[in-house]
């Protein structure tokens, strides 16, 4: 604790900013899946903690290659320092494009939750062109984005539609279902992905949830701001934030936040208020779980509801970079060992490669095949029914470079409880 | 028979001896300096860097004030690569400080001082680091950072461009004298013992704090009283601008940004000899505790080392403490004063006016040599150069550079990480006779001198000191030990947190790893501790232990 | 989160306790705060390299050394712990790498004496096969070979030194240098991205030619930095001494450690293989302690404090390197008890003159009861069921001695062990 006179420098415990700890044991670079395969990038080491000590306000000595880093953040996650390694770079690559201004790749790219609603409204013609090639060597001609990436299919109705209708749970009331009544109520931070392009797993979080009688609320929300930070737009992803954390904020006490994506989740519970400094976002963070972590928690308090059928598959299970980030290990593997018949393991080849929007990108793409290129072998050398992962973008990469079928861990707890 | 001849032989490598080397050799004397340890190793490497605006002495001190606004000017035009132009602030923290702030403008107003008095809110606006005690601020652009090494290595090569010699390790032990004129200087090579002698017509005694000792091999007396200031550096920047404590001066009352670290300073206390620092803990604690009165973060930033340096401060006669004697200059004629011809001695002063000090002894000096060309260096660059981009870009290591240079490394191989030294700015170094150890590289090119303190870059250097200069495993061996050896002197006095746990990483690589501490115990090397020879790669005699003091920073 | 038994730590201490656990069928979790000396000071496991502090000769039979230091020392942890638990460890340790696929050697009765990067000779106990043709107990030349633009390893400052203090006679010791394909001296490489290029065959084979020509002689050794492929398969190593027509060994070096990368990377798999969950990111912290027995631990989880609630805890830290101990301007203090470990009136009480000497600072950690218990001031256990192991024990200094792999593995080896009867 930092005594809190002013000005006495007694027997204190420093508490240096993050930045200050390194101490040069160069750890994270070894850890870096885009440093080990790639000679251009100089590592989180440099591009962190060593360029910080250089850039001064106002004005950042912005270093090429900022735009390597795919966010990761296996570097913090390794850091025996602590050193928020990841955060710095992105303030970096923030204001380097405040200050040469943004592409229109990048504003197209941050804008996520407008794109994909525009997907979603224009839905067939969206996915027809986004599979057309020549519809594709135009984006990437004019918009950068590789013609070899597969795009996702947007869907027409929506989750936040398909709940209005369809769910058990009256917003804010009523009872259990299931037969446990736990006066639970949780809100369902959904994200941008379930939303648009996979409503399937939002159903499913839902029938999961009330099936352990747990009310589910869906606030409105905005984007949960990812694709905007890592496209050196902090700004707009502050705004997705203030308002998100208003209203989550605005939650009667009591209410926990589910979410079924791992950057949404680690961006309510960690870089709304360590990397945007939104006012109010310590609370939220506080109260939000990702959806397995979630489950794990009532098993271990004796509620989780246990009448599964038997699910006999092989799985993968791939934890997304961004979940060690949440520092609670792999509750997905956990949960799904609960259920007969399955046989699960990890494959732990490190990083996909996709890093949200990074491998989307034409002069990124060969190299996040390249990142994932072990995991991809070992995939296919396993064999398998299903590759999890709780990342949607790992999916798709898993998809993409393995050949591989990929769902959500949810996927299988759904079938475990009789909800195909 | 001397040795060599030469025309005047300049005594001390700090920065007036090298501006002195510099003057002479403009005006086409020929001449020699020789120093007993680095250049830039004694006061001028020890100073915290701030190019003064004389807002520090405007009140006590008006005539030092003004030569302060007067140089300060001057070296911005001729010595751009030196400095960067921070600005700085003056804050009052207390009722006290109130009462010396309409000194302080008055000062300031007499001696040209421009100073801008802000509101606090837009001082913070500027300055996010200034505390919350911070009541009255004033602005003066003039404060800057002027970079001591880099200041005497561009007056030394400017200097030696033009034909002029450096002798490092180089100790005056006598003179000879032909009746009361002194016709050379005797010398030792401090490593390998090796004497030397240099005839000339003229000596400059430019020691500082060691002038006394100078002048005493001639039976003269010229007092200067060593006067101590303790320093802790901090690992970043805390501001952008320095920061003066807005009072009557005292310990501890400045934060000087220093290219990519701040210096905390700085203390006062009469020592009996000028090697003779040692850094107490109080001292240590003063300095952060103060320094926190001004800036937030520095209590808690990460304190990298806390060194000490020595003020050369000159007797005129009042027996006042430290702080309160004058810092003015005086040249010494002791042809006039003490009947010896030939010998001149410059004393007291500080780095900001070296230059001043240097054309007043070189025109004393000139003129009984008779040569009439008058001082040039207040117009030409110290690296003969106008162009305005290679100014900036001179040094490796900045803060706020323009872009292309920032952006230029991203794929250059570094040999020092923390300081971005490149390959190609410490390689020309080893081809320096005047270079001896490392800690001359490291003073020459900002190796070393970062937040892991050369746990990393010693081993460069080491490879380089073999692969360069062709010295056996033991000799870079120990060299690359005593770098570390030297690194660590100054990071003991700030030993918690992170640097503490830097030292453990740095004990893990080179203790654990490459087992160092046993190499040490088993080598057996020809050549002397610490020293490799000159390219040349003669006279190996025995070791001579470098004094503690001129390897502490 | 409740758990079996928690090991919170990142280094040998921590694996050797996991897996003793998992072995003896129990469930740990690995809490990990993050990496710590794991990666450049455990290119090797050294047991005992020298018998005290300031000993120039090394051991060479560490089992026997480190029951001296026993006797002598009935204090020491080598001694709390035992040197049957350093006997077991070392055996589970070294099962555990052939069961992972690593290619390791070494045991308890003799040290080898590898050239370390600045050539000097240095006792280890278990070190990987690739680094074994090294060992100066043979007599074979050596030749150190290093790349142009490589500034991570001079082979002619190693082969300088070594030829002072091990030289077999005249040439016995000689530096070459070759460049690499591909590999322009004025642009950045890391070791990382050598290790990455020798893992092509036809990348090798080209070096493996151009070093050929600079060594006309049989019965050479070539030493190498280790930038020797990023996996543990060691197929890499054999492969390329094949090419080279001469035996070869690896030199680690400066960070990154790419033996370390090896080492982590399998290991933390095969952990995660054999069922064992691993927690990642977590800093741990703040121990809750009623009626002598910890209930829990905290984790620093993203968002909130992650509770573990274990029926042991063996924490298995490192000095500060992994922030297991927090060094203020005065005190250390301990982040789960909040017990003060040392006070020092002036930090450079901590220190000794020389960087080169043993740091009074390394002896500082938790002081342990007889079974490896964090104790207070009077030696009473603070908990029960929680027991330390690695270099956070007080009262030695793993430095001077180049024991730290050894006590990681005895005290690691030993804690679980309790925390398995807790």
């Amino acid at each position: 604790m930092i005594t809190e006179e002013i000005g006495t420098f007694s027997d204190t415990v420093e508490e240096a900013a993050p930045v200050e700890a390194c101490t040069k044991c160069t750890a994270c670079n070894t850890v870096c899946p885009v440093a080990r395969s790639t000679e251009i990038f100089r590592g989180p080491k440099f591009l962190g903690p060593e360029s910080e000590r250089y850039r001064s306000q106002p004005e950042a000595a912005v270093t090429a290659g900022l735009d390597l880093c795919s966010g990761c953040k296996l570097c913090e996650v390794t850091c025996p320092s602590q050193v928020t390694i990841q955060e710095y770079i992105r303030r970096a690559q923030n204001k380097g494009a405040e200050e040469k201004g943004r592409t229109l790749r990048d504003w197209v790219l941050g804008h996520t939750r407008l794109l994909s609603r525009f997907g979603s409204m224009t839905a067939p013609l969206a996915n027809f062109g986004n599979r057309n090639p020549l519809v594709r060597l135009v984006m990437e001609r004019v918009l950068g984005i590789h013609h070899k990436r597969p795009l996702p299919r947007y869907q027409w109705l929506t989750f936040e539609r398909w709940f209005k209708r369809n769910s058990l749970s009256p917003r804010g009331g009523g009872s259990g279902r299931g037969g446990l009544a736990t006066h639970r109520t949780v809100a369902y931070f959904y994200g941008c992905w379930v939303n648009y392009n996979e409503r399937r797993l939002g159903e499913q979080v839902v029938a999961i949830l009330e099936r352990n009688g747990i009310d589910v609320i869906v606030p409105k929300q905005q984007c949960c701001g990812i694709p905007a930070v890592v496209n050196a737009n902090m700004d707009l992803a502050r705004k997705y934030g203030v308002e998100n954390v208003r209203r989550l904020n605005g939650l009667p006490p009591g209410v926990d936040i589910i979410a079924s994506s791992t950057s949404c989740g680690l961006m309510l519970k960690h870089d709304y208020s360590h990397l945007l400094d939104i006012p109010g976002a310590e609370q939220v963070g506080a109260r939000v779980y990702d959806i397995c972590e979630y489950l794990w928690m009532l098993h271990e308090a004796g509620e989780l509801n246990l009448d599964f059928q038997p699910v006999t598959t092989r799985l993968l299970y791939h934890a997304p970079c961004h979940l060690k980030s949440h520092g609670i290990g792999y509750p997905a593997m956990r949960l799904l060992r609960l259920i007969p018949g399955v046989q699960l393991e990890e494959v732990d080849e490190g990083c996909c490669g996709i890093s949200g929007t990074f491998g989307v990108k034409v002069e990124k793409y060969d190299l996040s095949m390249k990142i994932g290129s072990r995991l991809f072998a070992a995939v296919k050398a396993a064999g398998s029914d299903a590759v999890l992962a709780d990342c949607e973008t790992c999916r798709m990469q898993v998809e993409h470079g393995a050949g591989a079928h990929s769902a959500h861990p949810i996927d299988i707890l759904a079938r475990a409880y009789g909800h195909g | 028979m001397p040795d060599t001849t030469t025309g005047v032989v300049v005594i001390g490598g700090g920065s007036t001896g090298a501006g002195v080397l510099r003057d002479l050799s403009m005006r086409g004397i020929d001449a020699v300096l020789v120093e007993k340890g680095d250049l830039a190793s004694g006061t001028t490497g020890r100073s915290h860097g701030l190019l003064h605006s004389g807002g520090r002495y405007c009140v006590n001190d008006l005539a030092a004030a003004i030569e302060c606004v007067e140089e300060g000017r001057i070296l911005r035009r001729i010595a751009r690569t030196t400095i960067e132009d921070t600005g700085g602030y003056f804050v009052s923290v207390s009722e006290e400080d109130e009462a010396w702030v309409p000194r302080f403008v008055e000062g300031c107003g007499k001696a040209g001082i421009s100073c801008e008095r802000i509101s606090v809110e837009e001082a913070r606006r500027r300055e996010p680091a200034l505390s919350k005690q911070v009541r009255t601020v004033f602005w003066i652009p003039e404060d800057g950072h002027l970079d001591p090494f880099y200041l005497v290595m561009g007056n030394v090569e400017s200097a030696r461009r033009r034909g002029a010699q450096v002798r490092t390790y180089t100790e005056v032990t006598g003179f000879n004298r032909d009746g009361n004129r002194v016709t050379g200087v005797l010398t030792r090579d401090t490593m390998t013992g090796e004497e030397t002698t240099i005839g000339c017509k003229a000596v400059i005694n430019a020691t500082g704090a060691w002038a006394g000792f100078v002048a005493k091999l001639l039976d003269v007396e010229v007092k200067v009283v060593p006067v101590k200031g303790v320093m802790v550096v901090l690992s970043h920047r805390v501001a952008h601008a320095t920061i003066n404590r807005c009072h009557k001066p005292g310990d501890g009352d400045i934060i000087v940004p220093a290219l990519s670290v701040a210096i905390l300073g700085t203390t006062a206390v009469r020592v009996p000899h000028p090697e003779v620092l040692p850094i107490e803990w109080e001292e240590v604690r003063h300095m952060i505790e103060e320094g926190s009165l001004m800036a937030d973060g520095v209590s808690t930033a990460r304190a990298m080392r806390a060194y000490a340096g020595v003020r050369p401060l000159y007797d005129l006669g009042a027996e006042a403490e430290g702080r309160e004697m004058s810092r003015n200059f005086a040249v010494i004629d002791h042809e006039q004063r003490d009947g010896i011809a030939g010998f001149a001695s410059i004393v007291g002063g500080k780095v900001t006016t070296y230059r001043l000090m240097a054309e007043r002894v070189t025109d004393l000096v000139a003129r009984r040599l008779g040569v009439t060309m008058p001082c040039a260096t207040a117009g030409v660059p110290l690296n003969d150069r106008d162009d305005e981009l290679d100014q900036l870009r001179h040094r490796p290591a900045q803060v706020g550079v323009p872009k292309p240079h920032g952006d230029e490394l991203a794929l250059q191989p570094l040999v020092c990480e923390c300081e971005l030294v490149r390959p190609q700015d410490v390689a020309p170094w080893f081809e320096d006779p005047a270079v001896r150890t490392l800690e001359d590289i490291r003073r020459r090119t900002r190796t070393g001198m970062g937040p892991c303190q050369a746990a990393v870059c010693s081993y460069r250097l080491a490879g380089r000191l073999v692969t360069d200069r062709h010295q056996d495993g033991p000799a870079a061996t120990r060299a690359m030990a005593d770098l570390l050896e030297t690194r660590w002197r100054g990071v003991r006095h700030v030993f918690w947190g992170s640097q503490l746990r830097q030292a453990q990483v740095t004990a893990g690589l080179h203790l654990e790893l490459f087992n160092l501490d046993r190499q040490l115990m088993l080598e057996k090397s020809t050549a002397p501790a610490g020293h490799f020879p000159p390219p040349q790669g003669e006279g190996q005699g025995g070791g001579v232990e470098t004094a503690e003091v001129a390897s502490q920073r | 989160m409740k758990a079996d038994i928690a090991v919170v730590g990142s280094g040998l201490a921590a694996l050797v306790a996991t897996r003793t656990l998992q072995q003896a069928g129990r469930n740990p979790v690995l809490i990990w705060p993050g990496l710590s000396s794991l990666y450049f000071t455990y290119a090797t496991v050294d047991v005992l390299g020298y018998s005290d502090l300031t000993a120039t000769q090394p051991v060479e039979q560490p089992e026997a050394g480190v029951a001296q230091l026993i006797a002598d020392h009935p204090d020491h942890p080598y001694a709390v712990a035992g040197l049957d638990a350093l006997r077991s460890g070392t055996t589970l340790l070294i099962e555990w790498l052939r069961a992972a696929g690593f290619s390791w050697q070494g045991s308890l009765a003799h040290n080898l004496l590898l050239p370390t990067a600045i050539g000097t000779p240095k006792p280890s106990c278990l070190v990987p096969d690739s680094m074994a043709p090294g060992d100066l107990r043979r007599d074979e030349p050596i030749v150190f070979c290093g790349f142009h633009g490589y500034e991570d390893f001079v082979p002619e400052l190693a082969a300088s030194n070594l030829s002072r203090s091990w030289g077999r006679g005249e040439g016995s010791v000689r530096a070459i240098r070759v460049s690499l394909p591909g590999f322009d001296a004025s642009r950045l490489f890391t070791s990382i991205d050598l290790a990455r290029s020798f893992e092509d065959k036809a990348f090798r084979q080209e070096v493996a030619s151009r070093i050929r020509r600079e060594i006309s002689v049989d019965g050479h050794r070539l030493g190498v930095p280790a930038v020797l492929g990023l996996t543990h398969d060691s197929d890499i190593h054999s492969s390329f001494a094949t090419q080279v027509g001469h035996p070869v060994f690896e030199i680690p070096t400066l960070p990154p450690s790419v033996l370390g990368l090896r080492l982590f990377d399998r290991l933390r798999k095969h952990i995660q293989e054999s069922g064992v969950e691993m927690i990642w990111a977590a800093p741990a912290h703040e121990a809750e302690v009623s009626d002598g027995r910890c209930r829990r631990i905290f984790l620093k989880s993203a968002g909130r404090e992650q509770p573990i609630d274990a029926r042991a805890y063996v924490l298995a830290l490192e000095d500060t390197v992994d922030g297991a101990l927090r060094a203020g301007v005065h005190t250390v203090v301990d982040p789960f008890f909040h017990q003060s470990l040392a006070h020092h009136a002036v930090p450079t009480e901590r220190t000794d003159e020389s960087l080169f000497k043993p740091q009074p600072f390394a002896s500082i950690g938790y002081p342990v009861t007889d079974r490896l218990q964090p104790s207070d001031d009077a030696g009473r256990p603070l908990a029960g069921n929680v027991f330390v192991a690695g270099g956070a024990i007080a009262g030695y200094d793993p430095v001077g001695t180049k024991s730290r792999g050894g006590l990681a593995i005895a005290t690691g080896y030993r804690a679980a062990k309790e925390a398995m009867a807790a």
